[in-house]
């Protein structure tokens, strides 16, 4: 299975956001876009991110390394940098949390 | 096949599912009484363990807990966990739609982490929309009752379709409870219809109250940040990590030391015990130095293996490991892993063969190839034996601190060689872009006792049946090749028997190949005894040179090896002999239960092959070119 960022979907998915890999820590994000092959896609879904899901990120790793995140499902997952590029996110409103 | 599986036909399959971390071992366990056979069942390699539990309507039925799962729809690689998860549950599906089963001969049990309750909620409509009949058990009760969350099941069963209970599987009722609810459902003539219609989200948010000011909510995870704050720590987090892993691997070695002892003496004893009743023959020969010294070897790694087990099992259960994995997740990257890899490469330390196994847990079907064909090169405890025996040879006059650095620098030579294999396997053999990480980072919990003991039962006993089968009969094949004459050579009457042997012909012939590696026909003959396990080293060894019991004190055997002289009188080998073997003992693959293991979980014989030609070539280079940069310095 091959991580393949889809070029279709155009920056405007996500108009005041970025990817997830650029979000400091401690910020309060969700997920607008993934950016990823339909199957792998599919399976992170399963695992807890997917559109939609609000996301906090906890800490990220130094180096590049993962980042620590904890989804409002309740999982706390570590999400590699590259992976977390292909994840665009929007600021949460503090207010729903 | 298992007692357990054939009476699969009158008697019906409970099979656990859930996600990793849900609590599934733990309520196994609860259910069978930690009794365990693994279950033999066709096409699938992976252990799926089963008991037979009896049903309070007295029916019969098998629990089989299988490998943690995310989802029954999204693609998955078939030899890793989740695949093997997939393939029963299909398998299970295709029997009862046969028609030789009738309905309700089996019962799918979805355990589901409450606290996380969204989330395993996605499996469960996953699981309804496959049409499977189907149950869902909430373990960790009591973590729910302690943050002051309460369920709402009754409303939870009524959107899902299926029962539900709510359990903890620390709890001695918790067995009783299931169990009652297992023959509910399948003797329902008109069971309802699980439903896949319902979000998974909006119905966690609908069914879990906070009854509590939900203080103790915040408490339990303060904890958690406040624990994480310091072992994800960007400086003192891998410092921490280094630490314990040292701390572990210093653990193994101090604890399995005296239990290694005992099993030492025990075979002694029976050894002697053979050539009192038997006396002095070539039968009484083969059971004692070809049989019995095998099994003997077999039982001096068992200790070592089974605390690294119980260890690693610990870490894993407490939650500790995967803050592992997103400590290391960086550095494996940059060769081509991830964070993934990382408990398998720790496990090689102790031994290869359950390394390999657990790989399943490798989702990424390149990264998990890669990582199995770098494992032989971690120094596991079977190569100790022959690393302290050139330690007393050639470097007993040197300092203890020099020894100790040395020994250190072999563990991290393996290592560093598996790092530059990952890294040139990435970019050639196994080339290709894989799923980065991501990791469930699951709630520090205190370990189960009962599930950690059981963990390493079952890595026992299978070390002994995988490892120990391949070591009783690579000794036994090597007594014969030294013992047997070989047809046509002239004995001197003089020369001891062994010169004369098959064993000492093969090593004479291949001779001139290993020379410029300094290698004589004796080391020759050590390197072809420990061929099928690279544990018979020293006691080859100990053959060759006639000293009795090598493997249970080296120090005679040492100085044979050090006083060994060519006819001119000159040493046969020095320090950079020595040197030259330990690093063609770091690379070798000298383990034929690891290539055994290959086989299985690549199901070809082409990737044991690699390993074997690949190791064996980088073994002979390195100690060819240690030998002769060893001679251009000025070494002896």
């Amino acid at each position: 299975m091959v991580v393949e960022a889809k070029r279709s979907i155009d920056a405007a998915a996500a108009p005041s956001g970025g990817p997830l890999a650029t979000a400091t820590s401690g910020a309060r994000v969700r997920v607008v876009a993934v950016r990823l092959d339909a199957d792998v896609a599919a399976w992170l879904a399963a695992v807890g991110l997917h559109v939609g899901e609000e996301v906090v990120v906890l800490r990220r790793a130094v180096l590049g390394g993962p980042l620590h995140v904890r989804t409002s499902s309740g999982g706390e997952f570590a999400v590699a940098r590259e992976l977390a590029e292909k994840l665009d996110v929007v600021a949460a409103r503090e207010a729903e949390s | 096949m298992s007692e357990a599986t054939a009476g699969r036909a009158d008697a019906c399959t409970i099979a656990l599912v859930g996600r990793p971390n849900s609590g599934k071992s733990s309520l196994y366990n609860r259910m069978t009484g930690g009794n365990a056979r693994v279950g033999n069942y066709p096409g699938i390699t992976v252990d799926v363990l089963e008991g037979a539990v009896e049903l309070p309507s007295g029916a019969r039925a098998v629990v089989a807990d299988l490998p943690g799962l995310y989802s029954v729809e999204a693609t998955v690689a078939r030899d890793t966990d989740e695949g093997v998860a997939r393939s029963f549950l299909d398998r299970l599906r295709e029997s009862s739609s046969e028609g030789d089963a009738t309905p309700g001969r089996f019962l799918v049990v979805q355990v589901i982490d409450p606290t996380r309750l969204a989330l395993g909620l996605r499996l469960t409509r996953e699981l309804a929309a496959a049409k499977l009949p189907l149950l869902v058990a909430l373990t960790h009760a009591d973590v729910l009752t302690s943050e002051g969350r309460e369920i709402d099941v009754a409303r939870l069963e009524s959107e899902i379709g299926a029962p539900v209970v709510l359990l903890c599987a620390r709890d001695p009722d918790a067995k009783g409870a299931l169990l009652a609810a297992v023959d509910d459902r399948l003797r329902d003539r008109d069971p309802p219809e699980p439903r896949a219609s319902f979000d998974p989200a909006a119905l966690a948010r609908h069914v879990v109250r906070d009854v509590s000011t939900s203080e103790a909510t915040r408490r339990r995870r303060r904890f958690t940040e406040r624990v994480d704050a310091v072992l994800l720590h960007p400086l003192l987090g891998p410092l921490l990590f280094v630490g314990l892993m040292a701390l572990v691997f210093a653990a193994v070695f101090l604890v399995a030391d005296p239990v290694t002892g005992a099993f030492d003496a025990l075979v002694g004893v029976a050894r002697n015990g053979l050539g009192r009743v038997l006396g002095e023959g070539l039968v009484a020969s083969f059971l004692a130095d070809g049989i019995l010294a095998g099994a003997g070897t077999v039982l001096a790694f068992m200790p070592q293996i089974v605390i690294l087990t119980v260890a690693l099992e610990v870490l894993e259960a407490s939650g500790y490991l995967a803050r592992g994995a997103f400590l290391v997740d960086r550095l494996l990257r940059v060769l081509g892993l991830s964070g993934r890899s990382f408990l398998p490469l720790l496990m090689g330390h102790a031994c290869a063969v359950p390394a390999i196994s657990a790989t399943r847990v490798v989702r990424d079907p390149r990264e998990r190839l890669t990582t199995i064909l770098v494992l032989p090169l971690m120094t596991c405890s079977a190569r100790l034996p022959t690393y302290a025996l050139v330690l007393t040879a050639f470097f007993s006059g040197r300092s203890a601190l020099f020894r100790a650095c040395l020994f250190v620098g072999l563990y991290f030579a393996g290592i560093f060689a598996a790092l530059v294999a990952t890294f040139v396997l990435r970019r050639t053999a196994t080339k290709g872009k894989s799923l980065p990480l991501v990791l469930e980072m699951p709630s520090y919990r205190v370990p189960q006792a009962s599930v950690v003991a059981r963990k390493a039962y079952r890595t026992a006993r299978r070390f002994l049946r995988d490892v120990g089968t391949t070591i009783v009969i690579a000794s036994a094949v090597l007594w014969t090749l030294l013992s047997i004459p070989m047809p046509g050579v002239h004995r001197d009457p003089d020369a001891p028997a062994i010169e004369s042997s098959v064993a000492a012909t093969v090593g004479r012939t291949i001779e001139p190949v290993t020379r410029p590696a300094g290698f004589d026909w004796r080391i020759d003959v050590g390197l072809i005894g420990s061929f099928g396990a690279r544990e018979l080293m020293v006691a080859t060894l100990g053959v060759v040179y006639g000293v009795e019991d090598a493997e249970d004190d080296a120090a005679p055997l040492a100085e044979k090896l050090r006083e060994a002289k060519r006819p001119d009188g000159a040493p046969v080998y020095g320090v950079r002999t020595g040197l030259a073997l330990l690093a063609f003992f770091v690379l070798a693959c000298q383990c034929m239960s690891t290539v055994a293991a290959i086989r299985r979980e690549t199901s070809s014989w082409r990737w044991p092959a690699f390993v074997l030609g690949y190791t064996y070539a980088l073994g002979y280079a390195a100690a060819v070119l240690v030998y002769q940069i060893g001679g251009v310095l000025g070494l002896e």
